[in-house]
């Protein structure tokens, strides 16, 4: 939510890696300052200045560095006891659980499919606060991460290769992540967003997103529905209750339900929407929603239409 | 440690890892299968087989050609290496058909995995065959135009050739076992 | 190539013999030539490739900007990558191995100077080769390991990656030829009485280096030539989506990738046991230790590959064997660090510009090391790992590693190949700009990465803290910048003017420093006696030689 998110976790696994992760600092820190006190001190005490002693001539002492073989190695059986203990810990194996969220990773954006509920939502995750989702993490095309540091450790989204997490909030919020593997020219606007909510909200909320909204019959937003039928938008674009279902571009069935646009390009406001419908490169540059040069009066109309999406 | 000698040594060394990254694609993909042609629908194992026995032959002449030179007889010399590099080239011809066949069969490089593995594998293989076919026809030209001394050196020069063929040759026992072999099974 | 010798030797080049000297230059077979040209094409390079870090520094330095767009950025980084890596720090090192090395063993020349020369044009070549896909419809974007499926055709239409292909096909064959002329050279060169473990330890590591040379860049070359079919012969071996397998590459480049690291850094460990030792004015503490080290180092870097891959989910089996593998490496590095701190002790330190390149090395090293070791922790990388902490890590291995010992090397043996000093006064403000450089433009991306700022994004959302860091390692590269130019006026001003160094300006040891500086084209009129590892001091102090001290006569 804020400060360092990987020291800051709200969940059980998070939580088991920060602690691990904390303790190896201060080894870190540990070993550090040794290496930085012996070469300072030498550098100090034996520094060539006149009355200076002699060099001697010393080839080395087996004893002294079998010990100094033998204490890292010791040091490092240690830290991995405590690495096998936190591997299962942060991640625990999914024997037999059936996952309740499908993420799959699209150029540049997330796709998520509630496997419950059959809820199909875009870049904002939703989940009840407390429980541990089981979470199916893939990709449509290039290799993707999926990485929520508050709430857990990342993984990779590999084509042909669906991997599993347990993603978990102990508090309700807003919990930022991002896609963490490099996949093209929008690797950088392809960030996640969950939003953690106590179960009743969780549940209000998935039975909004399975409304079907009505489809305008008269005003701007009317003409908006005609020209998002007409002008090919269908042909990426699902919106329940309408002819369009494809799934190459984001579900716009609840888009006016969204904080954020284009994997968190911009937030949700009329104006960015209408800036993105009318040039998408100008929020988020490169991007695969191609620019159908819109009239003003056009994307106006569309905007109408998307807000009626609640 | 004749410098030659030692210097094809670890060439061989770093070419078999070369070799070994080639063989794992083959391998990994036969495991997993996608549709379309594999090694048993399309290889002949047996008509390769006989292919192969030339180019095994062919190590054998090879190490008879350098003995020859150390025993500096060049006419029989200049007669292993002819053999050998004939040997070579039957093997390569035979190469040759068997590609001939696939394409006509519409088996090319990309039409599924097996066929672009086995086509790198067997193609890089043969390469190598190739370069080795010219490196020991430029020793037997020399040897005909009686340009080598007969020195040390030389020998250890034409060793080192041979060294590097019998490697090839072994590469392609890997292959054909790996490739042809486990396809029969 | 006489002339130009001679001129070198005196110094100030006459504009004829610089002119004959230029063409001696390009069809030179000279180890201590080809050498030198390899050093200076990697100094090239490391301008071009340290000016694209800059690029990617100003794009950076603020949230949300719009000096370079995606695909730009993605060009621009992948190409200092793929630069510092292979246009800079392995021709660096094989530069100065090619130039030191024959003159440690006191031989005249590599073993074959004439592939010697081969493996210093297909170098230069594939340098160009990369570079030359700006002019070919834009530069590689995949990054510098390139992942498949995202360095498919599918994805990457334009031709930069099949030039990135192409030029590291290249530069893989250059250095396997370049990996088996030392290690004959050495095997076979060496002047008599130079035992094995007599070996200069720069040479040792050299030897180590060689061979993972030739075990891990076949398999480079072995992965390019499958990318390429399936770039130019439309295969799929990488491609999901037509049943070849990404995650099949990514074990491939990183049977090579970390191999690949430790090339970068053996011949540096070898510099850090030279210098060291000399300006401490004492024998290396523990040779057996710290020569056997590096051979574990390099057995063990073969069998850590996949802790680049922890986030691909493997499963905790294989996970936990390379986190054990990994985990291991650390005490054979461990040793060597220990081992250098002792020689300091009960030494007679001389703070030369060098000396302070090689300590700043054993500070700056260890801390990439240790964060190295944090990732070897499997679920410590999965937090971090692809984020800025990763960034961190290997730029203080790699600028806090490999550069210094490099520099290290480079005042070092200044002298030996030009007849020069370089200026100590000059170099203490290179050394310091360095070091605050490096500690600015790196150290914040520590907690960068842990406040979850991916790497590879060409721009941030403006979350708290963020922009402070960045701009603060943006201030950093720049005072890079300035060190930088400041160790080239160094250069290009002792050239001319520096203070004449004779044959053995530190009064160091190995053989290189017992002919003139420069060397003769022959190397050596008479090679000293070796009874021992320091035949040098050996003559000098005959009643104190390694040989009896070692005896107990001393
Ligand atoms: C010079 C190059 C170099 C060197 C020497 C190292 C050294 C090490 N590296 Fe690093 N590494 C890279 C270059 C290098 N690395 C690069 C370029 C990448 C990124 C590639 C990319 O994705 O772009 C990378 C990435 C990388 C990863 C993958 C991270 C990820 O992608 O998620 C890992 C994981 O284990 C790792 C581990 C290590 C370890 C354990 C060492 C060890 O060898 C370090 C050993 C040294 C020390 C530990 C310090 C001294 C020791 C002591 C003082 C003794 C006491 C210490 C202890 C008891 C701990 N490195
Ligand atoms: C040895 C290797 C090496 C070295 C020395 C450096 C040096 C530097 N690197 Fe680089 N870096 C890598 C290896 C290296 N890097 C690798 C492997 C990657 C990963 C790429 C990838 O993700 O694919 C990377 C990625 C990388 C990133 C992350 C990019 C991203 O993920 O989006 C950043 C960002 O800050 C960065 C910064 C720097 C900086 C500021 C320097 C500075 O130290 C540079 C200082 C040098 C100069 C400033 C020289 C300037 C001199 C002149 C301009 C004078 C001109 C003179 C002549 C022409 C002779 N590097
Ligand atoms: C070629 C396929 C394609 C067509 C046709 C298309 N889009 Fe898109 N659209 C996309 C993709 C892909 C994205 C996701 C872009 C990203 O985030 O990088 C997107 C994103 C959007 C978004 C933002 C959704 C979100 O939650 O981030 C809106 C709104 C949108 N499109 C509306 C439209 C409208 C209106 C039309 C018709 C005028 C249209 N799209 C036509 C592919 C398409
Ligand atoms: Cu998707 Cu990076
Ligand atoms: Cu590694």
């Amino acid at each position: 939510m804020s400060g360092v998110p990987t020291l800051n976790p709200f969940s059980p696994g998070a939580a088991s890696i920060s602690h691990l992760f904390m303790a190896i600092l201060f080894v870190m820190l540990a070993i550090f300052l040794l290496v930085a006190a012996l070469v300072t001190v030498a550098i100090i005490r034996y520094r060539d200045r006149d009355g200076a002693p002699e060099a001697r001539q010393e080839f080395g002492n087996p004893r002294l560095e079998i010990v100094w073989t033998l204490i890292p190695a010791l040091l490092l059986a240690v830290v991995f006891v405590f690495t096998v203990r936190t591997i299962h810990a942060s991640d625990p194996p999914i024997a037999g659980h059936r996952p309740d969220l499908r993420v799959i990773g699209h150029q540049w954006w997330w796709e998520a499919d509630y496997l419950g509920s059959g809820v199909v939502a875009a870049n904002e995750i939703h989940i009840p606060v407390g429980r541990q989702i089981l979470v199916e993490v893939e990709s449509a095309d290039v290799i993707h991460d999926f990485w929520v540091p508050e709430l857990g450790r990342k993984i990779d989204a590999v084509p042909g290769h669906p991997n599993h997490i347990w993603i978990r909030a102990d508090k309700p919020g807003v919990y930022l992540g991002t896609c963490a593997e490099f996949c093209g020219n929008q690797h950088a606007w392809m960030r996640i967003m969950v939003v953690a909510q106590p179960a009743e909200e969780f549940a209000a909320w998935q039975r909004d997103q399975l409304a079907v909204p009505a489809v305008p019959e008269s005003g701007v937003a009317a003409e908006g529905a005609r020209i998002f039928r007409d002008q090919t938008c269908i042909n990426c674009h699902a919106i329940s209750g309408t002819a369009g279902n494809q799934r190459i571009g984001p579900d716009l069935t609840h888009l006016a339900g969204r904080r954020i646009i284009a994997a968190g390009a911009a937030e949700n406001t009329p104006a960015n929407l209408f800036s993105w419908l009318k040039d998408p490169d100008s929020i988020k540059p490169e991007t695969h929603m191609p620019n159908f040069q819109l009239s003003d009066a056009q994307a106006h109309a569309l905007v109408a239409y998307l807000e009626t999406l609640k | 440690m004749p410098k030659a000698k030692l210097a094809v040594g670890l060439f061989i060394l770093s070419e078999a890892n070369f070799f070994a990254l080639l063989i794992i694609a083959y391998v990994y993909f036969h495991a997993y299968p996608g549709p379309g042609p594999t090694a048993a629908s399309a290889l002949n194992p047996l008509r390769t087989g006989m292919f192969s026995i030339a180019l095994f032959a062919s190590s054998a002449t090879m190490i008879l050609g350098v003995r020859a030179y150390r025993a500096r007889s060049h006419r029989a010399t200049l007669a292993w290496l002819t053999a050998t590099v004939v040997l070579g080239g039957l093997f390569l011809g035979g190469q040759a058909l068997e590609y001939a066949g696939l394409y006509r069969r519409g088996v090319a490089v990309n039409r599924n995995l097996f066929a672009t593995t086995f086509f790198t594998l067997t193609g890089f293989h043969g390469l190598h065959v190739f370069i080795g076919l010219v490196a020991i026809a430029i020793v037997a030209a020399l040897s005909a135009s009686g340009r080598l001394a007969g020195t040390e050196r030389e020998a250890d020069a034409i060793e080192a050739v041979g060294i590097y063929w019998h490697f090839v040759d072994a590469v392609w026992v890997g292959i054909f076992s790996i490739v042809y072999l486990w396809a029969w099974l | 190539m006489s002339g130009a010798a001679a001129a070198m030797r005196a110094g100030e080049p006459s504009r004829a013999a610089a002119h004959r000297g230029l063409l001696a230059w390009v069809a030179s077979v000279d180890h201590k030539q080809i050498g030198v040209m390899y050093m200076l094409s990697a100094l090239l390079f490391f301008g071009i490739g340290g000016f694209e870090a800059l690029l990617i520094r100003v794009q950076l330095a603020v949230p949300n900007n719009h000096f370079l767009g995606p695909d730009t950025f993605n060009q621009i980084f992948t190409m200092h990558g793929t630069t510092m890596i292979f246009l800079v720090v392995m021709p660096m090192l094989a530069g100065m191995s090619i130039y030191a090395v024959p003159l440690m063993i006191g031989a005249r020349d590599v073993a074959f100077p004439r592939l010697n020369a081969l493996s210093f044009w297909l170098q230069l070549f594939g340098g160009f080769l990369l570079y030359f896909s700006f002019l070919a419809g834009g530069a590689p974007n995949a990054g510098w390991f390139s992942y498949a499926p995202l360095s498919e055709p599918t994805f990457s239409i334009s031709n930069g990656v099949t030039y990135w292909v192409l030029a590291l096909t290249c530069l893989g064959i250059g250095s396997i030829a370049g990996g088996i002329n030392m290690i004959v050279t050495i095997v076979t060169l060496r002047v008599s009485g130079q035992t094995i473990r007599r070996l200069p330890l720069f040479v040792w590591m050299t030897l180590v280096n060689s061979f993972l040379i030739i075990m891990a860049l076949p398999v480079l070359n072995g992965a390019l030539v499958m990318l390429l079919a399936d770039r130019l012969l439309n295969a799929h071996i990488f491609s999901p989506a037509f049943g070849g397998s990404a995650l099949l590459w990514q074990h491939y480049f990183w049977g090579f990738g970390h191999p690949e690291v430790y090339i970068m850094i053996l011949p540096a460990f070898g510099i850090i046991s030279e210098v060291i030792p000399v300006f401490s004015g004492k024998p290396i503490y523990g040779y057996e230790f710290v020569a056997a080290s590096t051979v574990a180092i390099a057995f063990l870097s073969f069998t850590v590959w996949a802790h680049h891959m922890f986030a691909v989910g493997m499963g905790h089996v294989f996970e936990l064997f390379f986190v054990f593998t990994s985990m291991s490496i650390a005490v054979p590095t461990g040793i060597k660090i220990f081992n250098w701190s002792a020689t300091l002790y009960h030494g007679r330190i001389r703070f030369t510009t060098s000396m302070m390149f090689a300590l700043g090395f054993i500070v700056m090293f260890t801390i990439g090391g240790l964060t190295g070791v944090s990732f070897a922790v499997a679920p410590i990388d999965w937090q971090l790992t692809d984020t800025y902490y990763l960034v961190a890590h290997f730029h203080y291995v790699l600028f806090g590693g490999s550069a210094l010992a490099i520099f290290a090397g480079l005042y070092y043996w200044f002298p030996k190949m030009t007849g020069r000093m370089l200026n100590e006064r000059i170099g203490r403000w290179h050394f310091w700009l360095t070091i605050v450089g490096l500690n600015l433009t790196f150290f914040v991306q520590h907690p960068l990465g842990m406040m979850g700022m991916p790497r590879r994004v060409y721009t941030y959302p403006d979350l708290p803290g963020w922009m402070i860091l960045n701009m603060i390692s943006t201030i950093g590269a720049f005072i890079l910048l300035a060190s930088v130019l400041m160790f080239l006026w160094n250069i290009v001003s002792s050239l001319s003017s520096g203070a004449p160094a004779g044959d053995n300006p530190w009064d160091a040891w190995t053989l290189e420093w017992a002919t003139s500086s420069p060397p003769p084209p022959e190397n050596f009129a008479l090679v000293p006696p070796v009874h021992g590892r320091r035949p040098l001091w050996d003559l000098k102090y005959p009643d104190r030689a390694d040989e009896l001290v070692a005896a107990g006569e001393g």
